[in-house]
C-alpha cells in the first residue's frame, strides 16, 4: 500500500501504520508538520496542569464540614425527641385500646386458640397476660375432662368389646401425647403452636370420652 | 477499632498509611482528619481539572469545595463499587458541569472562540489552552483528564461510566480537533 497524505489521520489512530507514516513524512513537509503538532499537543498538554496555593481553601471546606456535622447532630437530637414522643403516644394509645378491648372472661380454649393480644408479628408467642388466661382455662378444662374420664372408667374396665379396647388404647395414646406436650409447654410456655396442639389433644380426648359415654347410653 | 484523634502527629502519620477502604471507613465515622487526607491526596489535580473546565481559579476552588461537601454528605452511601478517586472525580465533574450550566443560564459565559481568534501566532501552550476551550464537553473532559492530569483510560472510563474504548476514541477525536484548530490558527 502506498501511504498518502490522506492516510495520516488513520495512522495517528492506529500505531501499526506509524512506521509508514514516519517514512512518508521524510518526503512530505505538510504531514511532517501535522505529525509534529500531534506530538506537541500531548507534550504541551502536560504543562497545562495548574497548581496554585490555596491556603484558605481547606480551612473553608473544614468549616463547612464542621457546620454540617453540627447540623446533623442537631437533627439527630430533634429526630430522637420526635420519635420518643411518637413512641410514647403510640404506647399510650395501644395500652388504652388493649385495656378497653380486653374481655372480662377468659375465652374458652376450645373456641379461641389465638389470644386476642397476639399480634401478627409475634403470633407464635403469647403475651404474659394471655398465657395466664390460657393456663387457667387449661386447668379448668383438664379438670372437667378428668371428671368425664372418671365417669367413663367403669365402662372401659368392664367391657371386653373390640370398640372398648380400641377406645382404651386411643385414650392411653392421647394421655401419652398430652403428657409429652405438657412437658414441652412447661419448657416453652409462650409457644402458641404447642398450646394449640395441647388444646387439640384435650378436645380429642373429650370427644372420645363423650362418644364412649353416649354409645354406652344408647346400648 | 482505633479512632484517629484531632490533630495529633501520630494520627496524621497513621492516616498516610491508610488504604482507600480504611480512609472511607474513617470518613464514614465522621473523622474530619480523614477528609483532610482525601483533600491532600486529590485537591491539586481536582483544582487543575476544575480550572480547565471552568476557566477561572475562584470557580475551580468553589467547585472543589462543593465536591468535598457532597462527598461528606454522600460518603455513607459509598460502597466501593468504583474506586474512591473515580467516585470523587465523578462528583467533581458534576459540580463543574452544574456550574457551567448555571453560568450559561445567567448568560455570563464568555465566548472563548473570540478570545481564541483574536491572538494569532501565540505560543503553542497558550494556543492549546484556548483551543481546548473550543472542544465539545466530552472531548475536552477526556483530553484534560488524560493528557493534562495524567489519568489512565481505565480511570476515565470509570469516571465517565463509558467503555475504555470510548474514552480512547473521544481522546482521538479531541486531538484531531485540536490539531485542526491549531493548524487553522497558525495560518
Amino acid at each position: 500500500m502506498k501511504f498518502e497524505c490522506g492516510d495520516l489521520e488513520r495512522a495517528l489512530a492506529n500505531p501499526d501504520l506509524m512506521p509508514e507514516a514516519r517514512e512518508h513524512t521524510k518526503t512530505c513537509a505538510a504531514c511532517r508538520q501535522q505529525l509534529r503538532l500531534w506530538t506537541e499537543i500531548s507534550n504541551s498538554a502536560r504543562e497545562l496542569h495548574q497548581d496554585w496555593d490555596t491556603p484558605q481553601l481547606w480551612p473553608r471546606i473544614l468549616q463547612n464540614l464542621q457546620a454540617e456535622q453540627q447540623a446533623r447532630k442537631t437533627n439527630h437530637w430533634q429526630d430522637w425527641r420526635l420519635w420518643s414522643a411518637v413512641a410514647a403516644a403510640l404506647l399510650i394509645t395501644v395500652g388504652s385500646l388493649f385495656m378497653w378491648r380486653r374481655p372480662l372472661e377468659p375465652a374458652p380454649i376450645a373456641k379461641t386458640h389465638v389470644p386476642a393480644v397476639a399480634t401478627t408479628a409475634d403470633q407464635d408467642f403469647l403475651t404474659e397476660q394471655a398465657l395466664i388466661e390460657v393456663e387457667k382455662t387449661e386447668a379448668a378444662y383438664r379438670k372437667s375432662i378428668d371428671q368425664l374420664a372418671h365417669l367413663a372408667e367403669p365402662k372401659l374396665e368392664n367391657t371386653a368389646s373390640a370398640d372398648s379396647v380400641n377406645t382404651r388404647e386411643k385414650l392411653l395414646m392421647l394421655d401419652g401425647a398430652i403428657a409429652d406436650t405438657r412437658s414441652n409447654v412447661a419448657s416453652n410456655r409462650f409457644n402458641l403452636h404447642l398450646q394449640n396442639t395441647l388444646a387439640d389433644l384435650y378436645r380429642e380426648k373429650q370427644k372420645t370420652l363423650k362418644d364412649l359415654l353416649t354409645s354406652e347410653q344408647k346400648n | 477499632m482505633w479512632e484517629i484523634g484531632w490533630p495529633s502527629p501520630l494520627a496524621t502519620s497513621l492516616l498516610e498509611t491508610l488504604s482507600d477502604a480504611e480512609l472511607v471507613e474513617a470518613c464514614k465515622r465522621g473523622n474530619l482528619r480523614a477528609f483532610e487526607r482525601l483533600y491532600e491526596l486529590h485537591a491539586s489535580r481536582m483544582k487543575s481539572l476544575a480550572y480547565h473546565l471552568l476557566e477561572s481559579r475562584p470557580d475551580a476552588e468553589d467547585a472543589v469545595q462543593e465536591t468535598f461537601l457532597k462527598i461528606h454528605k454522600a460518603m455513607g452511601g459509598f460502597h466501593g463499587n468504583s474506586s474512591l478517586s473515580t467516585w470523587i472525580y465523578r462528583i467533581l465533574l458534576n459540580c463543574c458541569y452544574d456550574a457551567l450550566r448555571k453560568r450559561k443560564r445567567l448568560a455570563e459565559d464568555p465566548a472563548p472562540a473570540q478570545h481564541f481568534r483574536t491572538e494569532s501566532k501565540a505560543p503553542l501552550k497558550i494556543a492549546l489552552e484556548r483551543a481546548i476551550a473550543l472542544l465539545n464537553e466530552r472531548q475536552r473532559t477526556v483530553f484534560l483528564m488524560f493528557e493534562v492530569e495524567g489519568l489512565k483510560h481505565s480511570e476515565i472510563a470509570g469516571i465517565l461510566e463509558v467503555p475504555e474504548g470510548t474514552s480512547r476514541a473521544w481522546l482521538f477525536e479531541a486531538k484531531c480537533q485540536l490539531k485542526r484548530l491549531l493548524t487553522e490558527e497558525g495560518q
